[in-house]
């Protein structure tokens, strides 16, 4: 009887999950095979064609459509978020290191790191750029101010990240090492780190994506030279072409390109600890 | 003479000010096997983690082979430990999880594995050596512990509560290979538990813990028959305890005034001189016969002396060949007594009255 009410209103809701998850890129996928230059963001389709992908890569006659300025950005993007996501994991991992430790106010250090995901964007983004041109008197750069902002906006994600896994962690296994005589540094390299990488993985991907497409707090504090999010949305305020969608599409392609590596990362890291399943399990 | 290890008045308190171990003296000398004994929460597992380093110290001095090791960090000094989830290296196999303490000893190849090849020999792992650790049983896993923490030579092994996940049958083998490695190897143990067949099996002597003061230092015999606190007689073996006053004492037994009447034990803590001083009668499970209700007193007598006690009988069970016996005094105290069947069959009735009986050389008294 409840199955009978119950079954297709989650199937209902399902089918929204899904449509909203997905149905914004599948309009933006197919309308970015619309015919160029003269078609539109807008649906009918008038012809199937590739125009605007070979348009986002110079291979199409001159038009009055200037070629998305998105290359540049494309490489600033990358390597702010290559730049963050290695400085954010490395401070996660060492700040919950440190949360396995009893100290003094580790609760109001806990919040204070918490905090730099709760703090509305926009607001750390220009204070970022306040701090930087009014206190302290620098330039600011995509490479240093914004760098600052996306790292203290990803740390907290990696640090949880951590915190989780490391809550997990069996002591035991550092504290049999120490008692070999191996020194706390090499038990962390040789025993602790190979048990924690499939968080540190995790802690890595969280800090890239979210750092690859910030907006609010890279808007005021990158300065001059825009990243790929500004560089996009600076080409809306003129005239959207599909050229956008086609971006749109081949970034996607490049996030789940992103996504198979670190799951066959996951995939081997998690069969060889199938091998050699945690301990716990049998205790 | 140096002992292997030392605790002088030895101290933990946390940081929070409450005392988990207090002023603990102990001296362990080489190949000794020591158990730490207790109920949980007793300062026992803190006291091995501190000989090991985890822990540090907050008063007296820790001492290894006479060096003072209070402020040594854990890998500096010359002991090993064995954990009771084994805290094997999961991404390692067997072979490996063996050689990693010798990794950084700075040993030539050859020799490394000439060592471990010895120890996983010995311990009957060489067929394994190449398995993950995680296909193999618990006994192979703490047999894995075992020559990891040994292939590096401590002077000292701290086993915490090794046995505590291995099922009953396998405990008792591991805890005779155990026994024989230490023999043979010479090598101190210092093992924490709370079962005491293992302790009283295993150990030369059993340091008896209760809420992190020790209270009994004794070899496992003596422990059992002599007694020397109130806590230790109810916690080692099953023991009745009736208070008293002293009625009379000399070399061999004393004699308490007791709500049963006068009724007597060892005197093995050569007491003279204590008329009228509290004390109890400890009444080991073994020592105790039950009779019928309807026995003659003058045989009672023959038999026990003034040693007999009225109760009335709650429950007979036939475990195997032995018969358990579950008996309440008039005081409303409970006694257990075991006894071989062939003894007890078809004499007794549950819901009758009965005596409980014993020689005065099966008891002893303690101090209140």
């Amino acid at each position: 009887m409840e199955s009978k009410v119950l079954k297709p209103v989650l199937a209902v809701y399902v089918a929204a999950f899904i449509l909203f998850l997905y149905g914004p890129f599948f309009v933006l996928a197919i309308l970015s095979f619309q015919q160029g230059p003269e078609g539109g963001p807008q649906f009918p389709i008038i012809e199937w064609s590739t125009y605007w992908y070979r348009h986002l890569f110079g291979f199409t006659p001159p038009s009055r459509i200037a070629p998305l300025p998105v290359g540049e950005a494309l490489v600033r993007s990358l390597t702010l978020a290559f730049m963050t996501m290695v400085t954010a994991t490395v401070l996660g991992v060492m700040a919950a290191q440190a949360f396995r430790r009893r100290f003094k106010g580790k609760g109001l250090v806990f919040y204070l790191i918490v905090l730099g995901m709760m703090v509305p964007g926009v607001l750390t983004g220009l204070g970022t750029s306040l701090l930087a041109n009014n206190v302290i008197g620098i330039e600011r750069h995509w490479w240093s101010t914004a760098f600052v902002a996306h790292v203290v906006y990803t740390f907290p994600f990696a640090f949880l990240v951590m915190l989780a896994i490391l809550n997990r962690f069996d002591n035991s296994v550092e504290e049999a090492s120490w008692a070999l005589g191996v020194s706390p540094v090499r038990t962390f390299r040789k025993v602790t780190f190979p048990l924690i990488f499939p968080g540190v993985l995790s802690a890595m991907l969280f800090a890239f994506t979210l750092s690859f497409d910030e907006f609010p707090r890279t808007l005021f504090a990158s300065g001059r030279d825009q990243t790929l999010p500004l560089a996009i949305y600076g080409t809306f305020s003129v005239e959207i072409h599909p050229n956008i969608f086609a971006f749109g599409v081949m970034t996607t392609l490049f996030s789940f390109a992103l996504l198979s590596v670190y799951g066959i990362l996951m995939a081997l890291s998690v069969r060889r600890a199938k091998k050699t399943a945690m301990q716990e399990d049998i205790v | 003479m140096v002992y292997d290890l030392q605790l002088k008045n030895v101290g933990k308190v946390y940081d929070n000010g409450t005392p988990a171990v207090i002023d603990f003296n102990l001296d362990v000398e080489k190949g000794e096997f020591i158990a730490f004994l207790g109920p949980s929460g007793c300062g026992k597992s803190t006291t091995l983690r501190m000989i090991s380093g985890f822990e540090t110290v907050t008063s007296g001095d820790l001492l290894i082979r006479g060096k003072r090791v209070n402020d040594q960090l854990p890998e500096k000094r010359p002991t090993s430990m064995i954990f009771q989830n084994y805290a094997l290296f999961p991404h390692m196999n067997v072979r490996q999880n063996v050689r990693f303490g010798l990794e950084v000893k700075g040993m030539s190849k050859p020799e490394a594995d000439k060592k471990v090849d010895g120890i996983l020999d010995k311990l009957g792992l060489l067929d394994i050596s190449e398995m993950p650790t995680s296909r193999l049983s618990g006994g192979q896993r703490q047999r894995i512990a075992l020559a990891r923490s040994l292939v590096v030579e401590p002077d000292i092994l701290l086993l915490d509560e090794p046995l505590g996940a291995l099922d009953a049958n396998l405990r008792k083998s591991i805890q005779n290979e155990l026994k024989l490695l230490q023999r043979d190897l010479g090598i101190t143990f210092v093992f924490v538990t709370h079962a005491q067949s293992e302790a009283l099996a295993l150990s030369d002597r059993i340091i008896v813990m209760n809420a992190g003061r020790v209270e009994q230092i004794s070899p496992p015999r003596e422990l059992y028959t002599r007694p020397k606190s109130e806590f230790v007689a109810r916690f080692i073996g099953s023991n009745t305890l009736i208070p008293g006053t002293v009625l009379k004492s000399d070399a061999e037994t004393i004699t308490l005034d007791t709500a049963f009447g006068a009724i007597s034990g060892t005197n093995r803590i050569n007491l003279t001189e204590a008329k009228g001083q509290n004390m109890s009668i400890v009444l080991p499970a073994e020592a105790v016969e039950l009779v019928p209700g309807d026995t003659k007193e003058g045989e009672l007598r023959k038999t026990f002396g003034n040693n007999v006690i009225p109760c009335r009988i709650d429950r007979l069970q036939v475990v195997g060949h032995i018969m358990q016996m579950l008996v309440s005094l008039e005081n409303g105290d409970t006694i257990h007594i075991e006894g071989h069947v062939d003894k007890y069959r078809n004499r007794l009735k549950v819901g009758t009255s009965a005596y409980v009986g014993w020689q005065s050389s099966g008891a002893s008294v303690i101090g209140q």
